[in-house]
């Protein structure tokens, strides 16, 4: 390996450059306040300051979902999108994951799975054609730690009605045949086993159970018992439990207008039966235990997988402005501090980012690359420094009204996203957050400040609860780590690996 | 091949997934461009589009992995990484930093037959949108620094994506099998010791023999006025000078005349895997077209042939998967399938070659011809929502085929294959002598947990 040249940074090329413009919203095009301040190079990056860029920030206005509500409960919201002849469909069940039973973690998953694999009306095999043939697509699933179960069915706007049938059909009749049952668990035994092979997937799944223990946001895969152990019955009972319209958001977005639109959704679902819906209890997440450090053997790595990170926020969290900017300035993309520090300064890895997430329960704020082996210790170090430097030094306004406008700025971009759109509408939602949420949103990103952000990293970058993880060579892996506390190294398939079962190479 | 590489891999992918189509009154796609070639030869593609307050550029350049000699694989795709350290008035990673914190995305991408450079703005950062792609054309930093810099981020890519992956060599042992002209018988990626030979030079060279305007398609699509945007385009790119035609690349293959077959020890994977090919023809033909069709029946989706009997009916594999890969030269009809525990790497690849010899005998169903053309429709309907890949389909069927308007034809082509097609191009292609094989077993771990001994 070369060696890294790890010359002293190039110092900041000062111009005025229009990265920065002070961010205000409302009104068209709104012009930047106050001087514009010196660009700033960093590790990694070199501004020179130079290229034309317009210190406006585009005002964008959102469009508005309308909703609608059918007598059984079943709510609707639809965004109109007439630039394409397309739409997109979204059941979402409001049980998910964590309505499963300690015992039968898995259920809601499989339940999501198999409602396509037939109905009173049509096989399995039925379902796969009459989809595919309109070229249209029909997805189900339900994440072991979520609040939702969602049915997705997409096509084109003269096939609405077809596609309407086949997904009311799989939502409110599927008949779980037993022959189906079993060729599922068989591919899904399988599937655990497939999945073991990949270090990403080992690493999130040491990860969350270091953060979560006990907790269901601990499971990354269905446990193998519960597969062994599903029958029709379980899905039957699950199904009749949860899949009821007063238990159900159905959120579309498409060229088509809602006076078009709710005629069909009366003749697809207006009949079906609403039921009380057990309430689902959703555990908080535990109370962290100290760091630690867990090292996963994986024979024939190449690289060694880092995922660093601590418990996190709901999504409610009033932190989570301030949480969404400093992720930003951590690691969220190719212009933050990870990136330009391990890949373009250090040339460590093809990419280093963060990211946090929050449900109903608090999620995780982790920073993650993949490394060669050989400069693990050095990707570790350089890890440890941003964390640190968060904490430490305030942010400096350039960094901060740049992560700014590149947040406010993609409100523009996600104009011609009408899908996110309108997840963000079921975002809305299903948190119970404000009505003018996204249109405020711009104002509450402009609202945080460098003291807010420090403040953030120091309560949330809790390095006494830090969860280390790397997936790799432990022989070469292991005294790297050491470096940062008492390291337990475990196998690929999750049994711990006696520290003197491995050989320093 | 499947694999292209990337500046980087994107943190998350919009789930566009704004599909489908049974056409009894389907709009026809037409999107309104407008073509010019300025004086050094660039050639330009504007659509006008008010729909949404958005500009994005896509710059394609007319050069890929094929054009790459022995001993510099994975050049292409290196270059394009030293595309973003900097020109004479941008610094290191600062065109990055520029459309990123402006509310933007950017990215750019090689394979084998073209190296393309996208960016989507606001609609109100069109002079930096030209500034940045006109600034690298005309006058790229090269220094030693940034190119080991970027070395050891594409290894990285390439141990990321290969090497620390189950199957990740597969594929490479695979297209260093089906061909025998150079130009695809390599990795996009490349090799570890062709990476570590680049020199700054062969950087230099690249750069003026291949990123000419002349050599260059650039596509600008959404919101604003034609006539000021090619005023600003011809402004800041044509005064770029036009460089002698890059060497044209022999693309001829020779027939191939038997079966060729690879077994593979991979001690990352854990369950086998068969990969099939057949080298068949290059993309926007007659044959391409009914192939596309051949493999939508075969394997494309639930309902297709290899997944009910595979996966749902005998439950040999967990999965399959493949495609008729689009290329300029001439492309494969890939087949894979991941067995179940239990099954042999024979009773997959049989069960395969039976529904391979039927494709041959009968004709396909009407609803199979009708579920391939459906699809196609979808893909090119859901490739108009934003004007980055528009801009980025129109700069690419520019270079491929000199044709951009195949974004507004191509339903046709595909509308017009015939279920005689389908059985004829079975026939002429899917050839048991036509075909490469590559088998991955996982290997037994060298370091049982054990005995963890140092080797």
């Amino acid at each position: 390996m070369k060696a890294l040249t790890m010359k002293k940074k190039k110092m900041a090329l000062a111009a005025n450059v229009a990265l920065i413009a002070s961010i205000a919203f409302g009104g068209s095009p709104v012009q930047a306040q106050g001087g514009a301040t010196q660009a700033q190079s960093s590790k990694g990056a070199v501004i020179k300051g130079k290229a034309p860029v317009n210190k406006n920030v585009l005002k964008v206005k959102l469009p508005k979902a309308k909703e609608a509500k059918l007598p059984n409960g079943l709510s609707v919201i639809l965004l109109e999108n007439p630039k394409v002849p397309t739409f997109t469909a979204q059941m979402v069940i409001l049980s998910g994951g964590l309505t499963d039973k300690p015992d039968f973690r898995g259920l809601a998953s499989f339940t999501a799975s198999l409602i396509r694999e037939g109905t009173t009306k049509r096989s399995s095999k039925d379902i796969a054609e009459q989809i595919d043939s309109m070229g249209a697509t029909l997805t189900s699933g339900s994440g072991l730690s979520n609040t939702t179960s969602t049915v997705t069915a997409s096509g084109l706007v003269e096939n609405l009605d077809q596609t309407f049938d086949i997904m009311a059909d799989v939502i409110r009749n599927p008949n779980f045949p037993a022959a189906e049952v079993e060729k599922f668990k068989t591919r899904a035994l399988a599937q655990l086993q497939v999945q073991r092979s990949s270090p990403q997937f080992l690493a999130q799944e040491q990860f969350s159970r270091a953060i979560y223990g006990d907790h269901p946001g601990a499971l990354v895969a269905p446990p193998a018992e519960s597969i062994k152990k599903l029958t029709s019955k379980d899905l039957a009972d699950f199904h009749s439990a949860n899949y009821r319209p007063n238990n159900a958001i159905l959120a579309i977005v498409g060229d088509v207008t809602l006076k078009e639109l709710m005629p069909k959704i009366e003749k697809a679902f207006g009949d079906w039966q609403k039921a009380d819906v057990p309430e689902t209890t959703i555990p908080a997440a535990p109370a962290q235990a100290g760091s630690r450090i867990l090292l996963i053997d994986r024979p024939g790595s190449v690289q060694t997988v880092l995922q660093l990170g601590t418990l996190g926020i709901e999504r409610t969290s009033p932190d989570y402005f301030s949480l969404l900017l400093a992720d930003k300035i951590l690691g969220g993309g190719p212009a933050a501090r990870l990136f330009l520090n391990l890949r373009e300064d250090k040339g460590y890895t093809y990419g280093a980012y963060s990211n946090f997430g929050g449900t109903k329960f608090r999620g995780t704020w982790v920073s993650s690359s993949e490394v060669r082996t050989d400069v693990t210790e050095g990707a570790m170090k350089e890890f440890m420094f941003e964390l640190k430097r968060l904490r430490d030094e305030t942010v400096s306004a350039e960094e901060l009204e740049s992560a700014k406008r590149a947040i406010i700025g993609s409100f523009a971009l996600s104009l011609e996203q009408p899908q996110s759109l309108l997840q963000n509408v079921v975002t809305q939602k299903l948190y119970d957050l404000p009505a003018d949420y996204w249109d405020t949103y711009p104002q509450k990103v402009a609202a945080v400040t460098s003291n807010d952000i420090k403040s953030i990293a120091q309560r949330y970058i809790d390095l006494d609860h830090l969860q280390v993880v790397a997936v790799g060579d432990a022989s070469k892996a292991r005294d790297v780590l050491t470096k940062y506390g008492k390291v337990e190294v475990y196998d690929a398939d999750g049994k711990p690996i006696p520290p003197g079962d491995i050989k320093n190479k | 091949m499947r694999r292209v590489s990337k500046l980087f891999a994107p943190l998350f992918i919009f789930a566009l997934t704004i599909l489908s189509t049974q056409a009894q009154t389907a709009r026809k796609v037409n999107v309104d461009y407008k073509e010019t070639t300025l004086k050094n030869g660039l050639r330009v593609i504007t659509v006008e589009d008010h729909s949404a307050p958005v500009i994005a550029i896509s710059v394609n350049y007319n050069v890929g992995s094929r054009d790459e000699r022995k001993g510099r694989t994975g050049f292409a795709h290196l270059f394009e990484h030293m595309m973003f350290q900097g020109s004479e008035n941008i610094g290191k990673s600062e065109q990055m930093v520029l459309v990123l914190n402006n509310g933007g995305t950017m990215n750019g991408t090689t394979n084998e037959d073209r190296t393309v450079y996208f960016e989507a703005l606001p609609s109100n950062q069109l002079d930096l949108l030209l500034f940045l792609e006109a600034d690298r054309m005309r006058s790229l930093a090269i220094t030693k620094e940034n190119l080991d810099n970027q070395r050891n981020a594409v290894q990285e890519e390439r141990r990321r994506g290969l090497d620390n992956q189950p199957y990740g060599k597969s594929g490479e042992i695979q297209q260093e099998l089906i061909y025998d002209n150079f130009a695809y018988k390599h990795s996009v990626i490349g090799s570890m010791e062709d990476l570590n030979a680049a020199s700054v030079e062969d950087v230099a060279e690249f750069f003026k023999t291949y990123y000419a305007p002349n050599n260059a398609v650039l596509a600008l699509v959404g919101d604003f006025d034609t006539k000021e945007a090619l005023a600003k385009i011809a402004k800041s790119f044509e005064s770029i000078p036009r460089q002698p035609d890059p060497p044209k690349v022999d693309m001829t293959e020779p027939d191939q005349t038997k079966e060729r077959r690879a077994t593979v020890d991979d001690m990352l994977a854990r369950a086998p895997r068969v990969d099939l090919a057949y080298k068949a023809v290059a993309g926007n033909t007659p044959d391409f077209y009914a192939l596309q069709v051949l493999s939508a029946t075969l394997q494309g989706g639930q309902s297709s042939r290899l997944y009910q009997k595979l996966v749902k009916e005998k439950e040999v594999a967990t999965n399959i998967g493949g495609f008729m890969d689009e290329k300029r030269g001439l492309g494969a009809l890939y087949v894979s399938a991941t067995l179940r525990p239990g099954a042999t790497t024979d009773d997959v690849e049989n069960v395969i070659y039976e529904e391979i010899e039927r494709l041959k005998k009968e004709p396909i169903a009407d609803w199979e011809l009708q579920k391939a053309k459906n699809n196609t429709r979808r893909g090119i309907i859901n490739g108009l929502q934003s004007s980055l890949s528009r801009a980025i389909t129109l700069s690419q069927y520019a270079v491929y085929y000199n044709d951009p308007g195949l974004l507004n034809t191509r339903l046709d082509k595909v509308s017009a294959v015939t279920k005689e097609d389908v059985q004829r191009v079975a026939n002429k292609y899917l050839r048991d002598t036509n075909r490469t094989v590559v088998i991955t077993m996982p290997k037994a771990k060298a370091r049982p947990t054990a005995s963890a001994s140092g080797q």
